[in-house]
């Protein structure tokens, strides 16, 4: 009798050449999901942890995470955007735990142990010993302690456009070049000097798989079929102009898009989400006001990888930050902001919009249901795979509309490149590669 | 008019050493420095921590807690993250007496 498990087995195995055909396991693996934390969020990679307009002054502080670990965004005394690690040098602890705020530095609560606001170890109590009445010291630190050797841990740090990205691998490649030219010119239309202000945030726990969400940002097919909202009110089509652009890497890609002038066209009224009865009880809603710097689409949906997506559609303009916690479960967290030169008119026109996403958006709603829906067959049933052949089975590079899954299977050529790679001989990267003592 | 109050014997102040005094219910920190005395407030502006149980080097006080600086002479900080100045007292030896100016 062999005891070989079939229904959940213990590596993905892809059916036919490519990546059409997904292994659920992917999504339900916890030792697959160690590795991509490891390999995408902790070494090689950029994560985005927020923007320079949350921490606009010297002092200011943002807590987030990188993968699963928390780091704090800072504004130090000089200027200049710090990230550090939320884990004292001392006995490890969580010590930060505000969201935000303003502080001259960081102590740990333990031991009082304390740092600058770029992660460098102030002070230790009693460093030196407790002071007898004959003026000698007795206990404390051993005389070689250098606390300049016991900072926390620096995470490498790089902004493009008011947004910035971090990582514990101080050997990553650029920022630019991690984004490529392709998607770089998505991310500078967005963000494109101007200083942004801060309207406000989302947050919710989808449980499912991180990478679900890239995989929503990278699937045209479904906003114009899931979405009733989206198909009622005219605001996404199948038969929009659109493209569809990835990164050399096909880790990146963007979804750009422009609405139609007809609204509710005839074409589409055959799709069972049209419900021609639905009407706003505000029509200002649709008050859709075309800005300069789109230069032409109305929405552009690009997705970085592993950690964020850059949102515009319409006026709504946001990130989404993903933030896994686990292989089945990840917290989202949804940064509407604009620009210092709106108008009052503009700003509320953006925060009315935004009614579009988040946990309760009239559009993302949909997005979290299904995400955990897929998740619960796919720890039912591990040996099955998922499709991904709308479009054909290969990548391709730029594709002139929506009706594909190309940047799908994009994803997942990489995610093999990466996830299968033999490891890196230990005598040569181990050094290199030691991120748990980011010092630079 | 501010007056001089007779605070502790001179020979009190240890050289290269800090000690604390009560003065007036104040609690005054007094450091012995190449021969000099120095008088600042015994309190630490930053963690409220006890500058006389903290360690002298030269004219700088190291704070027992979190290893902020000042300097004993004019109360200034000189090292993070005390940010704040520590007040100082005139000081004047008389008699082998140390006096305080106390407002």
């Amino acid at each position: 009798m062999s005891a070989q498990a079939t229904i959940f087995p213990s590596e993905p195995k892809w059916e036919l050449e490519g990546t059409s055909r997904i292994p659920f396991l992917t999504y339900t693996s916890e030792e697959l999901y160690k590795r991509e934390l490891e390999h995408f969020f902790y070494k090689g990679h950029w994560c985005y942890v927020g923007l320079e307009a949350e921490v606009p002054n010297p002092g200011d502080f943002k807590r987030t995470v990188v993968g699963e670990r928390s780091v704090i965004m800072t504004r130090d005394a000089d200027g200049q955007i710090n990230v550090v690690e939320n884990v004292c040098a001392h006995r490890g602890m969580r010590f930060c735990r505000e969201r935000h705020g303003n502080k001259k530095g960081f102590t740990c609560p333990y031991h009082q142990w304390s740092y600058t606001l770029k992660g460098d170890l102030q002070g230790v109590p009693f460093r030196r010993g407790v002071k007898q009445a004959d003026g000698s010291f007795q206990g404390g630190m051993p005389t070689d302690f250098k606390p300049a050797e016991h900072g926390l841990t620096k995470l490498k740090v790089a902004t493009r456009g008011g947004v910035v990205f971090a990582s514990f691998d101080h050997e990553v490649e650029s920022l630019d070049d991690y984004l490529g030219p392709e998607i770089g010119q998505y991310f500078d239309r967005l963000f494109n000097g101007r200083k942004l202000t801060i309207l406000g945030y989302n947050r919710q726990r989808i449980p499912g798989n991180w990478k679900l969400m890239q995989e929503n940002i990278k699937d045209p097919y479904h906003p114009g079929l899931l979405h009733t909202w989206f198909v009622t009110f005219g605001l996404w089509r199948a038969d929009n102009k659109s493209e569809l652009v990835m990164d050399a890497k096909h880790r990146h890609a963007a979804m750009i898009s422009t609405r139609g002038t007809g609204g509710e066209a005839g074409q589409v009224t055959s799709v069972s989400s049209f419900k021609q009865t639905m009407q706003l009880n505000d029509p200002s809603f649709l008050d859709i006001v075309q800005e300069p710097w789109w230069d032409g689409p109305t929405a552009v949906m690009t997705t970085i990888f592993p950690s964020v997506i850059l949102q515009q559609q319409v006026n709504s303009v946001s990130t989404r930050h993903i933030q896994p916690n686990g292989h089945g479960s990840f917290d989202f967290v949804w940064t509407h902001f604009g620009f210092e030169d709106d108008s009052e008119e503009m700003t509320q026109r953006r925060l009315r919009q935004a009614n579009l996403f988040g946990p309760a958006g009239f559009v993302s709603a949909d997005d979290g249901e299904v995400i955990e829906f897929s998740q619960q067959a796919f720890e039912s049933k591990p040996f099955h795979r998922a499709l991904a052949e709308l479009g054909g089975r290969e990548v391709n590079e730029h594709t002139p509309h929506m009706v594909t899954e190309t940047l799908i299977r994009g994803m997942y050529e990489y995610w093999r490149q990466v996830m299968e790679a033999p490891d890196v001989p230990a005598a040569a990267g181990a050094a290199a590669r030691d991120c748990g003592h980011g010092t630079a | 008019m501010s007056q001089w109050i007779d605070a502790v014997a001179a020979d009190e102040v240890p050289q290269d050493d800090v000690i604390g005094v009560q003065v007036q219910g104040l609690d005054i920190a007094l450091y012995g420095v190449n021969g000099e005395i120095y008088a600042t407030d015994n309190l630490c502006t930053h963690g409220h921590a006890r500058l006389c149980d903290g360690f002298l080097e030269g004219h700088e006080i190291e704070c027992p807690l979190h290893q902020g600086k000042i300097d004993v002479r004019n109360g200034q900080p000189t090292c993070q993250p005390i940010t704040e100045p520590v007040r100082t007292y005139p000081v004047m030896i008389e008699g082998g007496r140390v006096f305080l100016q106390i407002d």
